[in-house]
This record gives structure tokens, C-alpha cells and sequence, in this order.
């Protein structure tokens, strides 16, 4: 009898935990979004979560869904591209998301892109920038941020009007990235009639670059130019700082170089390094400055272009589902096509050109590092400070 | 030429790392015959000694020497007792048992580490990482140099150990012929703790002495117990001299490739001379040096 009675009391229980996740889903819509939460690029993968799980806080309090509510679903890829294939497996399978987000690493994003072309569900891209990304005619892929070969765009003029450089050294990780931003870097080189004397690729993780080095100081260019994650671009530019290499300028592909961690690990070799970046807190875009706040008020961190990128997706996906017709795919699909709306990263409306397909055209920009702070220096019309230039380097790592 | 010079300096002087890394393994090598797997590993644990002490109690690396070659000595030793010599004592199928028993402890400790501090890089930061002196415009890393003087003290420390002292005599009978050894009343199976215990506190220096240079993560051991391999074969097992030779070599080889190949293909370059090395030196340096 006793039995009896405890059997049907955990029945019941089962059968109400069984039942709470169904009741729930109903008012919830499910997006998955894979980062690299641990793993070599977990720093990136930190400040996207932090800006996506930001802007979800604020689209559900402001109920910019009306009575649903937004949920997204973190998987780590731990910057493994096979374990971002099976994490976008994981989401589309198991949880039964509405559509995917994230993609930080190239090689990562290609592989989630690959998946979710083949199980023909929306994937929007906000940082992966490999330009093959957007160029396989995959309709289900959309990238808000500009493909890496627009990276060097903002740095073009600054080079035509400011430093006049007529040679270059490029140095580049043998990545899906560093690759396809050497090449398109060479051509803007060739354009400008700067005579590229040194094209040199290197495997992430050494310990000692200096054989490379070496071979960048005997060709003595006046401009190097080097695409690189967080560690190695520390190591690059201390190790440039040993061997009293001095360029003109040192100008870092985005990715590595504009991050906090950046100048800690460098240290005093990272002041008056420039970057390309996709974006300055201080640019004329609604929201820009108040998301750069809010972001160091609740994080006690800084962000950067990343996190913008993150913060701005979180939007555009919101928006998405809320124009969409209904949750089916083709319905978001149609809905994500027809994005034309503000963010703070920028205006963001997919479009096709080149071979690209579904992409984000955005302005791009040069940042430096001027006492241990990133400043906008160019264009100069929008500059957060005048940048440093010529640079004195014997006085800088004095 | 000053290329050239340049070049091979960074490459003796990370040499003197990689033979500090190599000399523990080759111990190991010469006495247990067995190839320690978890030798990088290992390094990675004393990095990680090492950046606690850094991190939270403010000690310099070079003071944490004191605390992560003990403590690597302690666990090293640990792992022969109580993981690799109950492995002797069974008849198994595969004599190589206790060889992949090293795969399996340096999975472990990977995992363990990953556990506790996440994928995430770390690294230290002290005033002096990228402080340099220079030579006729030639530069020499100031903690790589340090290194360096650090990895020949302690090839000279350890030769003398196993010429002069009794201990050192008995590690070296016990390399040459165990059951020998045993039978003029050598404890052999102390001998293996002791022994596996130096290898690891060896290594636990070169981790120590690595990390203000570069950063850490879990996965870093890998790449090493492969070089550790490496200079092993070519300095011959259990040639202390040949491990530091080893090394060098196998720093001079690495840099010359990517100045002069390509960096990208400065692990190709080394797994040439490996190759090379194990077809026309077979048993490396030691061979040529008798020692």
C-alpha cells in the first residue's frame, strides 16, 4: 500500500517535471549561438557572450517580443572546427533552435555554416570573416560583419594621405583568416604601388619568432603589417620590440590587436601599434557610446569591435523574429533578408556583391594604442584622438 | 651575416630550454627504458605551479623554481610508485604496458588542469619578459639567457650527481643492467621512483623558466613531449651531455629552417634531423661522445 502511494506520488512528480519544459516552450523562442567559450579564443568568445546575454537581458525586459521570450542557447567550440560542427548539430537536433548565431574563428564559422546550409536553417555570422564564408552561394548564411578583405579599407587612406609608404612586410598566421586577409592585403598593396618585399606565414603557438623577425628587420620595410590572434600578436610585437625593429608603422589586422589583453601581455611594445577595426565606441551610431558603458559597468571590463558585433547580432536576430511571419525556417529565413535596420555596430542590410552573397557592407576603420589606450585616429573626421605618427620607437620602448 | 648571427643565437639560447626539457626524459629513458609520454605534461603542471605561485602569492618565477621542482619530484616520483612499477610486477601481454600507461597519466593531467583553470591562455607578467642586451646590434633575451645558464647548471649538477655520488653510481648500474644491479644489492625500485622523480623536477624547470617567455594552457604538453623526444634520440638515451647537445642542435635546426625554409616549417625541419638521426646515428651523440 505504502508502495503504491510512494510509486504514484513520483510518477506524478516525473510526469510535472516532464511537462514544465513543454509549458515554457511555448513562450519561449530558442536561438542557439556558438562561441569559443574556452580554448585559445575564449577571450573574443568572453566578449560576445557577455554583449549577446547583455542585449537579451534588455530585449526581454523591454519585451521587444511581445509576450515571448528570447533564449539563447551557448555552445562552445571550443576553436575547434570539428567541435563547431557538432555543437551546431547539437542545437539544431537536440534543442530545436529557431536559427543559429555566433561564429567567432573562421575555420569554426565555416564549418557551423556549412551545417546549417545542409539542415537549411538561417545562420547569421557576426564575426567569422573569411571571405570564402559568404562566397559558396549558401542562401542560408548571412554575415553582419564586413569580410576580412574590407579590413585594410579603413587603413588605405591613412596610408595614401598620411604615411606614403612604398614598401611592406605582411606576416600572417596559415589560418582561414590570416590567408585570405594576406592576399587581399597584397592586392591593396599592388594598387597603392607599395612593393611588398616580404609575405611570410607562421604556425600559431610558437615560442620564439624571431627567425621570422630577423627576416622582416634585414628587409627593413616601412610598414608591417601582421594578422594575428591574442598570444601570438603579444609575442610578435615583444619580440619586434627585442630586436629594435623599426618600421614606420606597425599595423595589426584587427583580431588580436585590439583587444584589453593586448597592451597586458605586450606591455610597452603594444604602445603606438595601429589596427584595423570595424568599429569605435565613439562613432556616430545610435546606442554606440551607451552599449560601451553599460557593457564596462556591468563587466568592469572594456569591449571592442567584437563585443559590438555580438551586441548588434542580438538585435538583428530579435528583429528577425519579430517581423517573421511564423517560427518555420523558410519564414525566418525570409525575415533575416528583408533586415534593414540600425545597430549600434551600424546600418546592417544584407546584400550581394562580388561573389559574396547576403553581406553586411560596413565602413572600417584604424584604431592605435596611445598610452595603453585603443583611440580612433582615422578617418580624421571622426577621430577620438590625433593619431601618433611618425613614431619615435627608440623613445616608446625606452 | 648579422641575420645569420641573430638567427643562431635565438636558436642556442631556446635550445637551452629544449635541452633542459629533454635532459628529464632522456634520465627516464636511460634507466626504465620506457619513452615518458606525459613528459610535456608534466612541464605543463610545474607551469602551472608556477603561475599559482605567480598569480596569487606574488613570487617570481625564479623563486617558484623551489617550489615546482619539489613538488614535480614529489608527484614524478609518486607516479613511478604507485602507477608504472605495479605495471612490472604483472605479466602482461605488451611489455610496452608502462608506456602507455604515460599516455594515459598525461591525459589525465591534462584533463585535470583543463578542469581547474579552463581552456583559457595565461601568462605571467614581469618586468623583465622582453628585456634584452644587445651584443653589436646582435640581441640576447635576458630570461632565455637565464634559461639557458640555468639548463647547463643543472646538466652539470646532474652529471656530477650521477659520476661522483654513490646514488648517481647506482642509477647508473641500474641503467646499464637491472637485474645486475639488484643482485649487488642496488634497490632498484627506489632507484626508478628516485629517477622518475628527477626527470619530472627536471622538466618542472624548463616549464618554470618557459613561462615568462610565452603563455599556458592545458594543451600545451603535447608539442613538447614530442621535442623532448626528439633530442632525446638525437643525444642518445641516457646521455646527459648528448641532451644538451640534443637541444641546441634542435634549436639551431628550428630557427635556421624558418629564417632560411620557412616558419611554418620549422617542426618539418626538425622531424628531418630526427629521421636523419635515427638512420645514419642510430643510438645519436652519444654514440660519437661515449657520454
Amino acid at each position: 500500500m505504502m508502495k503504491k502511494l510512494v510509486m504514484t506520488v513520483m510518477m506524478i512528480v516525473l510526469c510535472a517535471l516532464l511537462a514544465a519544459p513543454s509549458v515554457w516552450a511555448r513562450e519561449t523562442i530558442k536561438v542557439g549561438i556558438v562561441l569559443p567559450l574556452t580554448g585559445g579564443q575564449a577571450a573574443f568568445g568572453e566578449i560576445e557572450r557577455n554583449s549577446f546575454e547583455m542585449a537579451l537581458a534588455e530585449i526581454n525586459s523591454t519585451k521587444l517580443l511581445g509576450d515571448k521570450k528570447l533564449e539563447f542557447i551557448f555552445e562552445d567550440d571550443t576553436g575547434k572546427p570539428e567541435v563547431a560542427r557538432s555543437a551546431a548539430e547539437k542545437l539544431i537536433t537536440k534543442d530545436q533552435v529557431v536559427m543559429l548565431g555566433g561564429g567567432y574563428g573562421s575555420s569554426e564559422t565555416f564549418a557551423i555554416a556549412g551545417v546549417a546550409q545542409q539542415s537549411a536553417i538561417p545562420f547569421l555570422v557576426n564575426t567569422g570573416s573569411a571571405d570564402k564564408i559568404t562566397e559558396q552561394g549558401w542562401d542560408y548564411v548571412y554575415r553582419l560583419n564586413p569580410a576580412a578583405s574590407d579590413y585594410p579599407m579603413g587603413l588605405e587612406t591613412f596610408l595614401t594621405e598620411v604615411v606614403k609608404p612604398k614598401t611592406a612586410a605582411i606576416l600572417y598566421e596559415d589560418s582561414n583568416f590570416g590567408s585570405s586577409s594576406s592576399k587581399s592585403f597584397e592586392t591593396t598593396c599592388k594598387r597603392l604601388g607599395i612593393n611588398v618585399v616580404l609575405s611570410e606565414n607562421y604556425s600559431k603557438g610558437g615560442v620564439d619568432f624571431k627567425p621570422l623577425l630577423v627576416k622582416v628587420k634585414q628587409a627593413n620595410p616601412d610598414l608591417v603589417y601582421m594578422i594575428s590572434y591574442l598570444m601570438d600578436a603579444s609575442l610578435l610585437m615583444g619580440q619586434s620590440m627585442e630586436l629594435r625593429i623599426t618600421p614606420k608603422l606597425f599595423v595589426g589586422g584587427a583580431a588580436g590587436f585590439t583587444l584589453p589583453e593586448f597592451p597586458k601581455k605586450a606591455g610597452k611594445a603594444s604602445e603606438n601599434v595601429f589596427s584595423a577595426t570595424l568599429w569605435y565606441q565613439t562613432l556616430p551610431y545610435p546606442g554606440a557610446m551607451e552599449y560601451f558603458n553599460n557593457y564596462g559597468k556591468k563587466y568592469g571590463k572594456e569591449t571592442e569591435y567584437h563585443g559590438a558585433e555580438a551586441y548588434a547580432a542580438a538585435y538583428v536576430i530579435a528583429d528577425t523574429l519579430k517581423r517573421a511571419k511564423s517560427l518555420s525556417r523558410p519564414d525566418v529565413k525570409a525575415a533575416l533578408s528583408a533586415t534593414d535596420m540600425m545597430t549600434v555596430f551600424g546600418p546592417v542590410k544584407f546584400t550581394s556583391y562580388d561573389k559574396k552573397i547576403n553581406q553586411n557592407k560596413l565602413p572600417t576603420y584604424l584604431v592605435q594604442w596611445i598610452d595603453g589606450k585603443l583611440e580612433l585616429v582615422w578617418p580624421k573626421k571622426i577621430a577620438s584622438k590625433p593619431f601618433i605618427y611618425p613614431i619615435d620607437f627608440e623613445k616608446t620602448w625606452k | 651575416m648579422e641575420m645569420f648571427i641573430q638567427t643562431l643565437v635565438s636558436g642556442i639560447l631556446i635550445g637551452g630550454i629544449y635541452a633542459l626539457i629533454g635532459i628529464g626524459m632522456t634520465l627516464i629513458m636511460g634507466v626504465m627504458k620506457i619513452i615518458n609520454l606525459a613528459h610535456g605534461q608534466l612541464m605543463m603542471v610545474a607551469m602551472y605551479i608556477t603561475f599559482v605561485c605567480h598569480q596569487y602569492l606574488g613570487l617570481d618565477p625564479y623563486f617558484a623554481l623551489f617550489i615546482a621542482m619539489p613538488c614535480l619530484f614529489v608527484l614524478g616520483a609518486a607516479i613511478q610508485k604507485y602507477l608504472l612499477n605495479p605495471l612490472l610486477k604483472v605479466d602482461s601481454i605488451l611489455p610496452e604496458n608502462q608506456v602507455l600507461m604515460t599516455v594515459g597519466i598525461g591525459m589525465v593531467l591534462t584533463e585535470v588542469m583543463r578542469f581547474i583553470f579552463h581552456s583559457d591562455y595565461r601568462s605571467i607578467e614581469t618586468g623583465y619578459s622582453s628585456t634584452a642586451f644587445y651584443l653589436g646590434g646582435i640581441s640576447f633575451n635576458l630570461p632565455m639567457f637565464v634559461a639557458f645558464g640555468i639548463a647547463l647548471l643543472l646538466t652539470l649538477g646532474l652529471f656530477l650527481f650521477l659520476l661522483k655520488t654513490d646514488v648517481g653510481k647506482s642509477v647508473r648500474a641500474t641503467a646499464q643492467n637491472m637485474d645486475a644491479a639488484m643482485i649487488l644489492g642496488i634497490n632498484a625500485h627506489w632507484i626508478t621512483i628516485l629517477t622518475y622523480g628527477l626527470g619530472s623536477a627536471l622538466v618542472a624547470a624548463a616549464g618554470t623558466l618557459l613561462l615568462p617567455i610565452y603563455y599556458l594552457f592545458p594543451d600545451i604538453g603535447g608539442p613538447f613531449t614530442l621535442k623532448a623526444f626528439v633530442i632525446t634520440m638525437l643525444g642518445g638515451m641516457g646521455s646527459t651531455v648528448g641532451a644538451i647537445v640534443g637541444g641546441v642542435v634542435l634549436g639551431v635546426a628550428e630557427s635556421l629552417g624558418a629564417t632560411y625554409i620557412a616558419m611554418s616549417l620549422k617542426d618539418a625541419v626538425a622531424m628531418v634531423i630526427f629521421l636523419l638521426v635515427l638512420i645514419f646515428l642510430p643510438g645519436g651523440l652519444k654514440k660519437l661522445t661515449k657520454v
